[in-house]
C-alpha cells in the first residue's frame, strides 16, 4: 500500500514547501493560465457552471480523501480537467481543491523553466517505466498530501489512450494501491473530450469546446494486497470507459 | 526449492513480457526486467500476479517496490516459500 509514513521528514518539508511556494504565487499563475485557455486558446467547457458547483460540492460536503481519475487524450488535459472543475477564483479560496499531478518526468526535464512550472503547478514527477522504488514514493508523496486535504489527479491508463478511446487493458496498479491505502477515498471519476478530438494529441485544438462529465465511486475490492489493489484500478477504467460509451451514445 | 529451479520457472513467467529476447537468453540474476528485458512497467504486476499462482504464496504490494532485477524476483519468492 502507499504509506505517507515511510516519507522521510525532510520530504514532507519539501512537499509543504512546494505547496506554500506555489500557494503565494497563484494570484499570479492561476489567473494567466485561465486567461491564456479561455483567450489565446479560445477553450471553451460546456456546463462549467454546474461542474464546477458539483466539485465544489464534492470537496465541501466531506473530509474524506478525494482522487480525480480521468480518461488521458493530451498532455494539457489536467489543465482542462482542472479549469472544468473551478475557476482561478474558487481556486484562490480552495487551494487543496487544485489537484496534484503526476506527470511524466521526460516531458519537461530538458528545461530548467519547464521544471520551475511543473514545481509551481503542483506536480510531482515521475519517470515512466521507473523501477517500482521510484513510483512507490511519489504514490506515498500523493498519500501524504491527499491525507492532508489536498486533492490529487492521476491518470489510470498510465499514458494517453493511443487508439483515442480509453484502454482498458492498460491498467496502473498504483492507482488501486493509493486508494485503498486511504480509508474511505472517493475517487471522482472523469471523462472529458473535446469535440474535435479524434485521438491522442499533444494538445487541443484551438477554439475547441469540451464536454465533460463526472462519476464520483468509492471503489472496494474484496482481494487483498496485489490483487486488491489491481482490482480497484481495473473498476475506475472499466467506469471510464463506460463514460466514454454513454459520451459517445449520446453524440449519435 | 533450489534457486536455480526457481531462476528457471521465474525466466519462464517472463518469457511472454520480454520485449529484448537477447536479454533474456543472457539472463541472470542481475538483469533488469524493466530496462534490460524491456519488461513494460504496467505489466510487472502481471508477471509478480502470475509469482503468486506458480508458486502457491502472497506477495504484498510493498514486496513488489523492491523488485528490479531477476536476483529479486527469485530472492522474494525463496523468502516467501521458506
Amino acid at each position: 500500500m502507499a504509506d505517507a509514513t515511510l516519507l522521510k521528514p525532510q520530504e514532507r518539508r519539501a512537499l509543504l514547501r512546494q505547496r506554500w511556494l506555489s500557494r503565494l504565487l497563484s494570484p499570479l499563475w492561476l489567473p494567466a493560465f485561465t486567461a491564456a485557455m479561455y483567450a489565446v486558446m479560445r477553450w471553451r467547457i460546456v456546463g462549467a457552471r454546474a461542474l464546477r458547483r458539483e466539485y465544489a460540492r464534492l470537496r465541501a460536503g466531506s473530509d474524506a480523501p478525494l482522487l480525480i481519475c480521468a480518461n488521458h487524450l493530451t498532455m494539457l488535459d489536467s489543465f482542462v480537467i482542472s479549469w472544468a472543475l473551478g475557476g482561478a477564483g474558487y481556486y484562490l479560496r480552495d487551494f487543496g481543491g487544485l489537484a496534484w499531478n503526476t506527470p511524466e518526468r521526460r516531458n519537461f526535464a530538458d528545461s530548467f523553466w519547464k521544471r520551475v512550472l511543473a514545481y509551481m503547478l503542483k506536480c510531482i514527477p515521475v519517470t515512466r517505466g521507473a523501477n517500482r522504488g521510484e513510483v512507490a514514493l511519489v504514490l506515498n508523496k500523493v498519500a501524504f498530501l491527499m491525507s492532508r486535504g489536498e486533492t490529487a489527479m492521476i491518470f489510470p491508463e498510465g499514458r494517453r489512450s493511443r487508439s483515442g478511446r480509453v484502454d482498458r487493458t492498460n491498467v496502473a496498479y498504483g492507482v488501486g494501491r493509493l486508494v485503498s491505502s486511504l480509508p474511505g477515498c472517493r475517487v471522482l471519476l472523469v471523462y472529458a473530450r473535446g469535440e474535435g478530438q479524434q485521438d491522442w494529441s499533444d494538445t487541443p485544438a484551438r477554439g475547441e469546446r469540451f464536454h465533460v462529465t463526472l462519476r464520483c465511486i468509492e471503489p472496494k475490492s474484496d482481494a487483498r494486497g496485489l490483487r486488491g489493489s489491481l482490482d480497484v484500478s481495473r473498476q475506475i477504467v472499466t467506469q471510464i470507459a463506460e463514460m466514454e460509451e454513454a459520451w459517445f451514445d449520446d453524440r449519435q | 526449492m533450489e534457486t536455480s529451479e526457481i531462476q528457471g520457472r521465474v525466466l519462464k513467467i517472463l518469457t511472454p513480457y520480454v520485449k529484448d529476447n537477447s536479454a533474456l537468453e543472457n539472463a541472470g540474476a542481475e538483469t533488469n526486467i524493466l530496462e534490460d528485458m524491456k519488461v513494460n512497467s504496467a505489466r510487472l504486476v502481471d508477471v509478480v500476479l502470475a509469482f503468486e499462482d506458480e508458486f502457491d504464496i502472497e506477495i504484498a504490494d510493498e514486496d513488489v517496490d523492491s523488485v528490479n532485477t531477476v536476483g529479486d524476483c527469485v530472492t522474494l519468492i525463496s523468502e516467501k516459500l521458506s
